[in-house]
């Protein structure tokens, strides 16, 4: 699995966006940070709470100068099926069927054929800055994710639990 | 269009369920008593000796299968209950855990995730249903497989006391001993064919008489080999003698 610092594999596949199918690239994502968030299987029970709870937060990590985008070993049909059902998914969904991205990133199960539950944030120059895995049975935590994503952005030492108006570590230090 | 009434059907696979008591029973009866006459008869030369040796050997056989069978179900039911007492506890602390395994099941068994993901969504719309299908799909346990341990046990025992009563009774009618043990065998013959047809029938098999003839099979080596150990042993009954 990569580790904050490696470089991000790059990715140019189809995917669901907004109940139609396109294209996205890692290459031509804009923004500062880019979120990407594998999860096992469409059509699934804990899935779907990750899958729409993004999708609330949308709005929230946009503001953070944050692009989603998640990834599963199910085709663009599949993909935009589930979209459908979930009520509509406005950001990228993409189709890994063979895997490949998943195995990139290192978090691909081999025994299940599936992509593990995997984060993986980037920064601006497209590094991991941080990434996580949690195993298939457990979901993630928007909010948590949203609030790393607001910690990376401070550039600061964040303490533990740091949130937004919560004083910083001490400065001049490398870390 | 012809109909099924399923609740009909259920007491049909009730009372089915006790059909390995009956099967096991009868041919053990009639296997183990056939094969005490036959065993007897090479070692002991009194006819009465032979037949009361042969209904003690009757009531013991069936006191102890019963018991066995009671023993067995119970210990097997509460296992059972058990294991299920752990599946409910997980299932209603962790319900997606059985709504994903659930789903695996179903497309294992040909559905389409997407199809399967409609069934076990509907289904958790009635937690009851979620749970017993569930059960009977992920771990092949249901109300039936827990049995009702004191009827196995009643059951058995009577049918070991019907399959012993076979050999043994033109064994006891027929005193001349050139023909008891031939009348004995050859009821055990017929009956062994019987309840093997009776279970091919049952199975709706067009080769029934292959059943009964296995059966047969079955018996006479068990025969055969009891009478020769009966008349390697006799040796040994004159010497203690």
């Amino acid at each position: 699995m990569l580790k904050p610092g490696d470089p991000a594999p790059p990715f140019d596949l189809e995917c669901a966006l907004d109940g139609r199918t396109a294209r996205c690239s890692l290459a031509k994502i804009p923004s500062e940070l880019v979120l990407i968030f594998f999860y096992p299987r469409d059509f699934s029970f804990i899935c779907p709470t990750e899958v729409i709870g993004f999708n609330k937060a949308l709005k929230e990590f946009a503001a953070e100068e944050t692009t989603i985008v998640g990834v599963s070993i199910d085709n663009v049909d599949s993909h935009l099926r589930w979209a459908r059902e979930l009520g509509g998914i406005a950001y990228p969904m993409l189709a890994d069927p063979e895997g490949s991205l998943a195995r990139a990133y290192g978090i691909f199960d081999e025994n299940e054929k599936v992509a593990l539950r995997a984060t993986f944030i980037l920064d601006r120059r497209r590094k991991v800055a941080y990434s996580s895995s949690c195993p298939l049975n457990i979901g993630r935590s928007v909010i948590e994710t949203l609030r790393i994503v607001r910690a990376l952005r401070t550039g600061q030492l964040c303490p533990a639990d740091w949130t937004p108006g919560v004083e910083f570590g001490p400065t001049g230090r490398d870390f | 269009m012809a109909t099924v009434d399923p609740a009909e059907k259920r007491r049909l696979f009730e009372r089915l369920s006790s059909i390995r008591e009956i099967v096991f029973g009868v041919q053990d009866g009639v296997l183990t008593t056939a094969g005490v006459l036959c065993g007897l008869s090479g070692a002991v030369s009194q006819h009465s000796q032979v037949a009361l040796a042969a209904l003690a050997s009757t009531a013991a056989g069936a006191l102890s299968m019963g018991a066995g069978a009671y023993l067995g179900a119970r210990a097997e039911a509460e296992v059972l209950r058990a294991e299920l007492h752990l599946v409910r506890a997980d299932a209603a602390e962790k319900p997606y855990t059985v709504q994903e395994g659930l789903l695996d099941e179903l497309c294992k068994e040909g559905l389409s995730r997407e199809a399967a993901f409609r069934v076990v969504r509907l289904l958790s719309t009635a937690p009851r249903a979620l749970e017993s299908t569930a059960e009977a799909k992920m771990f092949g346990l249901g109300g039936a497989v827990l049995g009702k341990p004191a009827l196995d046990g009643v059951v058995m025992g009577i049918a070991f006391l019907v399959g012993a009563v076979v050999p043994l009774l033109p064994y006891m009618l027929i005193t001349a001993q050139r023909y008891d043990l031939g009348a004995a065998l050859l009821a055990t013959a017929f009956t062994l064919f019987g309840v093997g047809y009776f279970e091919g029938w049952l199975a709706h098999r067009s080769d029934r008489w292959r059943s009964g003839i296995r059966f047969l099979t079955i018996a006479l080596i068990a025969a055969a080999a009891g009478y020769a150990i009966g008349l390697a042993i006799s040796p040994l009954g004159a010497t203690a003698g």
